[in-house]
């Protein structure tokens, strides 16, 4: 086996599992006292990366919510339903009666908002032998990977993005967003508000519409953007177990969650960040 | 081998790499040769997972190519002429010098060719530390998940492969031994397996160019069309090499990818192609 690449940083160890995209954290247990440099050194990690991965841990409800916590102010999906007691929780499930994952394709969660959530931390329960992959793109490498002029056209516009075909006969409770509907528009290339680095932020799942163009010339931009998104050169393609934690930042990361396990059962919870007004700052 | 020669005797130890394609089988040395039920249980394992995976394989130019030879003739690739004394093996390497490497972007290895490889055997010596992945996807699967509209489309259509465009000016061939050196052919679409006798998507971006008796606008759309859907990672495995490792696809029913995100590191390895028959499709399969 070749020896990959360890990086030891505040005894933390993590391999790479791409050149730029997920960071696999090693021998750390979240249940216990976590210390403010390992958090620090996390979210340092997180907003390079993209994503962080952690296995075989075993967590509470509260500990879930406790951790990510540390990292900022929990968000409420608008939507989802949650456990009792538990607002901030979001339970994914699907099995032999769900549709299955089926065309929710390379997304931002809820980018439809006006301040979508910053991170997500997804904790597996069950699952599958195999199957049920996610994959991340890292919305930094998609940016760089762009030509010099293409960055000029993109910087500056902004895109619609809406939920409505997205959770259409749902619960979007729209009491939660405050009354609003799930429609928003934000810049097509983000300034990440931490690394400052340049994300592009236009998504499948929600984006509509490159406001201010043609329409014709819009469907054919946002076409091309879907496209480069998923190139795998931006990816990671991540295998859960059960006790395995996906850490993603959605200011600089999509995912996909892979649709190859119906009929098979599978359970996780996720935690979420509440996020900032994307904004695009010229370097 | 026909899907009806003798069923295996051996177990493999496997380990499947997603819902969707891609096996690693354990405990096979093949410096140490393949009997006729090894044999049996590896082509098996093949057609049921579309590629295979092999981990800390040691062999010679000699045993790989013999190890290819028991699943049929070897090809010649058209375009590079292999090293000395090996004209059926293909060098993959890349390095600081490298402004490209073979295989990025979906594609079947040489589809060009009137009679596509069967398959490819590739043994990796050298790999990155991070970074020079595989991917596979399924073209069974990406069939079966197309509307009932876009099936009914395209099968029983054809399409032209083209090598000119993909490997003009890559391997140092003569300007005048182009026209002879870079084949052209016309493909059914969707084409039927001919041991699973599955149907499977055919059309690649690298070389696919034109879909045959469609307006070129049409062709270009309903193309780019497949090929996004070609491109979705519910149909994939993404393989992860180590030094040693060895990877053998199926080419009628599989396509794949490498990634190119490890320069200026070294990767380097020898492939061995399997030929194959003219792609056919057979409504009554």
């Amino acid at each position: 086996m070749s020896e990959p690449a360890k990086n030891v940083a505040s005894n933390l160890q993590y391999d790479l599992l791409t050149p730029h995209s997920g960071a696999e954290f090693h021998n750390i247990d979240l249940s216990a006292d976590v210390s403010q440099n390992v958090i620090d050194e996390i979210e340092n990690l997180l907003v390079t990366y993209g994503v962080v991965f952690f296995r075989d841990q075993q967590l509470t409800r509260e500990q879930h919510r406790n951790l990510v916590a540390r990292f900022g102010q929990l968000h409420i999906h608008p939507a989802a339903p949650a456990p009792e007691g538990f607002p901030e929780i979001i339970v994914i499930h699907s099995d032999a009666k769900s549709k299955g994952v089926a065309g929710s394709g390379w997304h931002s969660d809820v980018s439809c908002d006006p301040q979508p959530p910053a991170a997500s931390m997804l904790y597996m329960k069950s699952m599958p032998a195999v199957g049920g992959d996610t994959l991340f793109s890292n919305m930094y490498a998609a940016y760089d990977a762009l030509s010099d002029s293409l960055k000029t056209y993109l910087e500056g516009l902004t895109a619609v993005h809406s939920g409505a075909d997205v959770y259409r006969g749902g619960s979007y409770k729209k009491e939660a967003a405050g009354g609003r509907l799930p429609v928003s528009e934000h810049p097509v290339i983000r300034t990440h508000p931490v690394s400052k680095r340049k994300a592009l932020f236009v998504n499948y799942g929600f984006t509509r519409q490159l406001v201010g163009l043609p329409r014709r010339e819009s469907d054919n931009m946002l076409r091309f953007l879907f496209d480069h998104v998923n190139d795998p050169h931006f990816q990671v393609r991540f295998a859960w177990q059960p006790g395995s934690i996906a850490f993603w930042d959605n200011r600089c990361v999509q995912h996909y969650p892979t649709d190859d396990y119906f009929p098979a059962s599978r359970t996780a919870e996720r935690v979420t960040l509440s996020g900032d007004t994307p904004c695009y700052e010229e370097a | 081998m026909s899907a009806d020669a003798q069923r295996s005797e051996v177990t493999l130890n496997k380990t499947l790499l997603t819902g969707a394609c891609g096996a690693i089988l354990h405990d096979i040395d093949l410096a140490k040769g393949v009997d006729a039920s090894l044999f049996n249980a590896i082509d098996q394992a093949l057609m049921e997972h579309g590629v295979i995976f092999f981990r800390d394989q040691v062999i010679t130019r000699e045993q790989h190519k013999a190890f290819g030879r028991l699943f049929g003739e070897l090809h010649y690739h058209p375009a590079a002429p292999g090293p000395e004394g090996h004209p059926e093996i293909l060098i993959i390497h890349a390095d600081e010098k490298s402004t490209f490497s073979a295989g990025q972007g979906w594609h079947s290895d040489v589809s060009c060719d009137a009679e596509p490889p069967m398959g490819s055997i590739l043994q990796l010596e050298s790999v990155p530390d991070t970074g020079g992945d595989t991917l596979f996807s399924n073209m069974y699967a990406a069939y079966e998940a197309l509307s009932d509209r876009m099936r009914n489309l395209i099968t029983g259509m054809s399409a032209i492969h083209s090598g000119k465009h993909v490997y003009q000016g890559r391997y140092n061939v003569a300007a005048d031994e182009m026209v002879r050196e870079y084949p052209e052919s016309e493909h059914p679409i969707v084409r039927t397996h001919p041991v699973t006798k599955k149907p499977a998507l055919f059309v690649n971006s690298g070389f696919t160019t034109q879909i045959v008796g469609m307006k070129p606008k049409e062709s270009k759309a309903i193309l780019e069309h497949l090929y996004q859907h070609i491109a979705l990672p519910d149909f994939q495995c993404r393989f992860k090499w180590e030094p040693n490792s060895m990877a053998f696809w199926d080419n009628r029913c599989m396509q794949h990818h490498a990634v190119f995100d490890y320069w200026p590191q070294v990767r380097h390895g020898e492939r061995v192609t399997v030929a194959g028959d003219k792609p056919f499709y057979d409504d009554a399969a």
